[in-house]
């Protein structure tokens, strides 16, 4: 019957499909595409509503195998990839972008910018949100290959005008560019996501153009909108062009704070207490030692040996003045059940000392302080220091033993 | 295939001269399989694996049925057939004490039945008939009901039965979709029970593998293992039993130190390997939940702390010095309802916050203030570009290769995710695998190499291996973590199955049974990575449900250009190497003996003259001695002069010993005083005398025994919810030295002993009759778990008491053989765990 036709038809497919998948995990790319030959028959009776059809498929499927196949070359590449963009209407635009890609990652700018200017053109009926999407991505990736024509005619200016040589035609272009450049990128922008590329080339443009408060103001938007994703590097964007613009001390922490709050264990966060520290302010230092310790939490800063020369030499200053143990002692309260476990075993003392000594310097002070001078960590890393006749090592052990009181003080 | 969002660009640096990265790197390191298929790393184990039921075990086939439901998606359930399974396989549950009542009044002959007899006596046959009839009929649409089976079942439905039949139905009912669920995936192995503890520092590479064994996988083994070419085991493993099935072995290295933590359903033990080299691995603690855990995993951080979620939705962060903190409890699921109690737990890059994980997405928990600290870190929904359908299988924390990266696997796709940049994952591959990967394993890479991540699926055993990069951006603070990359193709590595083809070929039934066993679903995966030497290879080990564990090496090729296609489209399978061929001839040697069938025509049972005399027995003397000779010439003479010998002394020699004096100096040996008696000429006397005595002697020592008996049953019976599982494995390993297994369901059962000392060995010195048999062998309890139907027990005892000389010993206590009992009997007694239930495959759910 027909019915079981259809079924057979199915099970046939699947099977091919299966030999495909078996031949792509295997780099058989020969072998794949000849199975993948077959396979568009499937075409022919599409009945199927699966996420992902056989159209989709073959795309898929067949520039994988393109990408890899020893013989290919970027012409049929091409071929293929417009006969896929007629094959299914829905997933025209999806095909350019990904078209695109390829031309720009074989380095084809101006074959790439050509079909991303002829995807634009491209209408069918009336756009779904989705479409709506993809053009506008179609229309960014337009927008950042201007701006790279931007950037490389801003080059030739530059170094032209160190001649004394300008082009006022090269200078037209490079506006040009620059107009069509802005107008796409500000488009993009506008939708919540993750943009860390188009950002930066906007605010490039504009700051060029001297126009910081549009700069600002996308940056400042990218950061906060709270409909945008949680993203770090959008403070460090914005912390940057402040810097970059001479801000004072107290915006440039106000935006490195909220950086702290998302992520504790950014690599800012040094930066971060060296300002916190230099400062007068008794909130603000206070506020560098929390950055510092929560920074020391995190698995990946354990041996970063700038960090815990930060970490000690604020210890060391707040021992030696002998205010603000308070301090030491509230950070100290939530991590001493775990942190001489993860920091100061011995074990971890055998192997700072052997790999890093001034690590093992930092540290042994921190321990020394917090755990006493009969912590394991502190009295193998002194021990050490002093059969080696490391001068340094035996002024640690003597300013440990000294301050023994604070250590009581924080403990108890 | 790949995913839609593959190629999202990546702009190098803007101000300089554009660059354009894809994603999707196209070279990956190159790792190539050593050999052609994997190779088995350890023999297998005594006894004979069950496999779990299958499909067609529980699902309803008819040609009805299939053409009533023809087109209907779903499977229809075989009820009707497993309770009839359950019936006639424990009648004594089913029907026992109606079943002894009524036992004189059912009459199961094929004559009629007289008068006296008629009046309280029903006669069964015509009943089966009537069932046997209805069973050939089956299908027919038109099928009637035969007015007899419905007048009885009408009659005694509602009190034959031991347990109320509506309730038993609705156990059985709950039993078989349960069953079928985890048929279709089974989620309890989550995570695999396989782990790989790396080579200490220095001195010869010899790692630890610590996998699940015995043939309910409730024995844990570390085995040391040598890493050469094929790396093989050294000494004999360290071996904990547990009372309960492993279903999951994790494992991380803290200042040297390795913990392993171990779950099974109700139970989850951590152990510590010391640092130092061939220091044995010790149990630490133990904790008991009263719902299965769903998953354990060991910190990376801090010594002695895991993580633990049960299926209710609890996580705990478990620290070996001070014991549970609850985290959360929530038995909704976080995002989107979803009906399964899979939960998941793992740490991340800050010791004190742990990730929390359903089938809807994971959230990370701060332990100090789990109720207030909380963030998402991945959501199925369109933040990551799910499909319909789409669920969390595995979480997994990535930290030995990026120290905020997290690995989530959908039966869809790979996501890696940063913790600093929550819900949008910076990475995602379809991995087209054809069931969803339960098992992960990284090998992190050294800087500005790719890290190699193997995803492993149970019920195909697929295995695949990704490469990704970390950053490839390079920049340390230019706000650049989103950059992730995957480097290279997908490959697919070779699976347990895939050895079948480079196995000598079998005998049908045989070939049957190794492919059975080579399909199991896998338990486990692990891995090491090897690059200090010369030559860099990567070794995969793979764990089967059978206990089976497979090694295959990968070797790094340098970049070469890529090779050439005739190479490339190589299809036929190469030969395994000489070394490889050897191994598993080695295994399936070892194999056949682990699962000898004895033949079946050994039924009844034979009796080896051996048992009855010892070989020195029946040792005759070399040729006759010269005493003999002696007689004999006196003999021949005596009869040639037809006269008579008057005495039988021997006029140079001594005496000979006469049988009598042997007697009175041997004492009451059985075999003595028969031989005596034939000497004597009254042998028939003596075996009337003999027979008499004996059935006297047995009938006392059986009753002896039977109230014996019942008094160890009354007391075990307390205790046994909680001693059975050990009490089961001591038995299991004394059915290990017997020799033939006992355990399959369906075979008569056999005691023969023959077949016990290997070839070889010195005979059997034991004096006739044969020793008598343990007590334990003998209990009903021990035989019902040896799957020895009811009928049958005690024919069985009957004929093994024949043996029996004198009263038998009073049973052992039970646990007095245990090896090494890890999980504390005072952890027991909380709420006892069920004895481990084999489950045989058509039988019994």
């Amino acid at each position: 019957s027909s019915n079981e036709h259809k079924l057979n038809f199915k099970k046939s497919k699947e099977a091919c499909l299966s030999y495909i998948q078996d031949a792509l995990l295997q780099k058989q790319w020969k072998r794949a595409a000849e199975f993948l030959t077959c396979y568009v028959e499937s075409l022919e009776k599409d009945y199927s509503r699966e996420h992902i059809g056989p159209s989709e498929m073959i795309w898929r499927i067949g520039t994988e195998i393109l990408w890899h196949h020893s013989q290919s070359s970027m012409k049929e590449f091409n071929c293929f990839m417009e006969q896929m963009k007629t094959l299914g209407v829905k997933r025209y635009l999806k095909v350019c972008l990904e078209h695109v890609f390829h031309l720009l990652c074989n380095g084809q700018i101006d074959e790439a910018y050509q079909n991303l200017s002829l995807a634009e053109s491209w209408r069918f009926g009336e756009q779904t949100a989705i479409q709506d999407k993809e053009m506008k991505l179609i229309q960014a990736y337009r927008g950042l290959l201007d701006y790279c024509s931007w950037s490389k005619q801003k080059n030739i200016l530059l170094e032209h005008g160190e001649d004394g040589f300008a082009d006022l035609a090269v200078e037209q272009e490079m506006h040009g560019f620059f107009r069509k450049a802005a107008v796409n990128l500000k488009e993009i922008i506008k939708i919540p996501g993750v943009w860390d590329v188009f950002v930066k080339c906007y605010v490039d443009l504009l700051e060029f153009y001297g126009d910081h408060n549009e700069a600002c103001q996308v940056l400042n938007e990218y950061a906060y909108n709270s409909k945008f994703p949680a993203n770090p590097n959008a403070h460090v964007y914005l912390y940057q062009f402040l810097k970059r613009q001479g801000e004072s001390k107290k915006s440039l922490i106000s935006a490195l704070k909220i950086l702290h709050d998302i992520v504790p264990s950014h690599e800012l966060m040094i930066d971060f207490n060296t300002m916190l520290q230099k400062s007068k302010k008794r909130k603000k230092r206070r506020l560098g030692l929390e950055v510092i310790f929560a920074a020391l939490d995190y698995a990946g800063w354990k041996e970063n040996a700038k960090a815990w020369s930060c970490l000690a030499r604020q210890v060391k200053q707040i021992v030696i003045s002998e205010k603000h143990l308070d301090w030491i002692k509230q950070e100290w309260n939530s991590r001493k059940d775990w942190w001489p476990a993860f920091h100061f075993s011995r074990y971890l003392a055998k192997r700072n000392w052997q790999e890093n000594k001034s690590l093992s310097y930092e540290k042994g002070l921190v321990a020394g302080i917090l755990l006493g001078k009969d912590c394991k960590y502190f009295k193998y890393v002194s021990h050490q220091g002093c059969k080696a006749q490391l001068k340094r090592f035996r002024m640690l052990k003597k300013f440990v033993t000294r301050h023994n009181s604070a250590y009581l003080k924080i403990s108890g | 295939g790949r995913s839609g969002a593959a190629l999202t660009l990546l702009l190098r640096s803007p101000q300089v001269q554009p660059a354009f990265v894809p994603r999707r790197g196209a070279t990956g390191e190159r790792w190539e399989a050593a050999d052609a298929a994997a190779v088995p790393v350890l023999l297998p184990s005594a006894g004979s694996w069950i496999p779990s039921p299958a499909p067609q075990d529980i699902l309803y086939r008819s040609g009805l049925c299939r053409k009533l439901r023809a087109g209907k998606p779903g499977a229809t359930l075989d009820f009707a057939r497993q309770l009839g399974h359950f019936f006639v396989d424990h009648p004594e549950d089913a029907f026992g004490s109606l079943g002894r009542l009524l036992h004189k009044n059912f009459y199961l002959g094929n004559a009629k039945l007289k008068r006296p007899a008629r009046n309280n006596t029903i006669r069964m046959t015509a009943l089966v008939e009537d069932i046997d009839r209805l069973e050939a009929r089956r299908g027919c649409p038109r099928q009637q009901l035969a007015s007899r089976l419905r007048w009885f079942s009408h009659l005694c439905r509602d009190w034959l039965f031991e347990v109320p039949l509506g309730l038993l139905a609705d156990c059985l009912h709950e039993e078989l979709t349960q069953q079928w669920s985890s048929l279709l995936f089974d989620d309890s192995l989550t995570g695999g029970a396989l782990a790989w503890l790396p080579p200490k520092d220095g001195g010869t590479p010899v790692g630890c593998l610590v996998h699940p064994g015995g043939q309910a996988m409730n024995h844990l083994y570390f085995q040391d293992v040598v890493l050469k070419e094929l790396p093989h085991t050294r000494g004999s493993p360290a071996q904990f039993e547990l009372s309960g099935r492993i279903r999951q072995v994790a494992a991380a290295r803290v200042d040297g130190q390795d913990f392993v933590g171990v779950r099974s359903d109700y139970h989850c033990g951590v152990w510590r390997v010391p640092a130092k080299r061939g220091a044995a691995p010790a149990p630490l603690q133990v904790i008991h939940t009263d719902v299965p855990a769903s998953c354990l995993t060991v910190s990376p951080h801090l010594p002695g702390e895991l993580s633990v979620c049960t299926q209710s939705g609890t996580v705990y962060l478990w620290s070996v010095e001070t014991g549970l903190q609850q985290l959360r409890h929530d038995p909704q699921t976080m995002f989107f309802r979803d009906h399964s109690p899979w939960r998941w737990s793992d740490f991340t890059s800050h010791p004190r916050v742990l990730s929390f994980a359903d089938r809807t997405g994971l959230q990370c928990l701060d332990a100090r203030a789990p109720k207030k600290c909380h963030f998402d870190l991945f959501k199925v929904g369109e933040e990551s570009g799910c499909q319909q359908g789409e669920r969390v299988v595995l979480p997994m924390y990535l930290g030995r290769a990026h120290p905020s990266q997290y690995l989530v696997t959908t039966q869809f796709s790979v996501y890696v995710l940063d913790e600093r940049l929550p819900l949008v994952p910076v990475l995602k591959w379809a991995h087209m695998m054809k069931a969803p990967p339960l098992f992960a394993h990284l090998m992190p890479g050294k800087p500005g190499r790719s890290h190699k991540l193997l995803l492993g699926a149970s019920r195909t055993q697929e295995l695949l291996l990704l490469q990704y990069r970390d950053s490839f951006w390079g920049v340390s603070s230019g706000g650049s973590q989103s950059a992730c990359q995957l480097a290279g193709t997908p490959q697919r590595l070779h699976d347990i199955a895939g050895c079948l083809q480079h196995l000598p070929t079998q005998l049908p039934h045989r070939h049957h049974l190794l492919q059975q066993r080579l399909s199991a679903p896998a338990a486990g995966l692990a891995a090491t990575l090897q690059e200090d030497e010369p030559h860099k290879s990567m070794l995969i080990f793979q764990l089967s449900e059978a206990g089976d564990v497979f090694c295959q090496r990968l070797t790094h090729k340098a970049a070469e250009p890529p090779a050439p296609p005739s190479r490339d489209e190589a299809t036929t399978a190469p030969m395994p190497s000489p070394a490889a061929a050897l191994w598993y001839r080695r295994w399936l040697r070892a194999l056949s003996r682990a699962c000898k069938e004895p033949p079946r025509h050994t039924w009844p049972p034979s009796l080896s003259q051996r048992r009855l005399f010892t070989r020195r027995d029946l040792e005759g003397p070399a040729g006759p001695s010269s005493l003999q000779r002696q007689m004999r010439q006196r003999l021949r003479q005596a009869m040639r002069e037809g006269g008579r010998i008057q005495g039988w002394e021997p006029l140079a020699l001594q005496p000979s010993p006469l049988p009598q004096t042997l007697e009175l100096a041997g004492g009451p040996d059985p075999l003595s005083t028969r031989l005596t008696a034939a000497w004597a000429g009254d042998w028939e006397q003596w075996w009337e005398e003999r027979t008499s005595f004996s059935v006297a002697q047995r009938q006392r020592a059986l009753r002896e025994r039977r109230r014996r008996q019942k008094r160890a049953q009354g007391r075990r019976s307390l205790s046994a919810s909680f001693t059975s599982s050990l009490t089961y494995q001591s038995e299991l390993s004394e059915l290990s030295d017997v020799g033939p297994s006992l355990l399959s369901p369906g075979r008569p059962p056999i005691l023969s002993q023959e077949g016990s000392p290997p070839a070889g060995s010195p005979p059997v010195r034991s004096p006739p009759p044969s020793p008598a048999p343990d007590e334990a062998l003998l209990s009903s309890q021990s035989l019902r778990y040896r799957g020895i139907p009811k009928e049958r027990r005690k024919t069985l005892r009957d004929y093994l008491s024949v043996w029996a000389e004198g009263p038998p010993e009073p049973p052992e206590p039970p646990g007095s053989q245990a090896s090494q009992l890890c999980f504390p009997s005072s952890q027991r007694h909380l709420s006892p765990a069920p004895p481990p239930r084999r489950k045989r495959p058509r039988m019994g759910f």
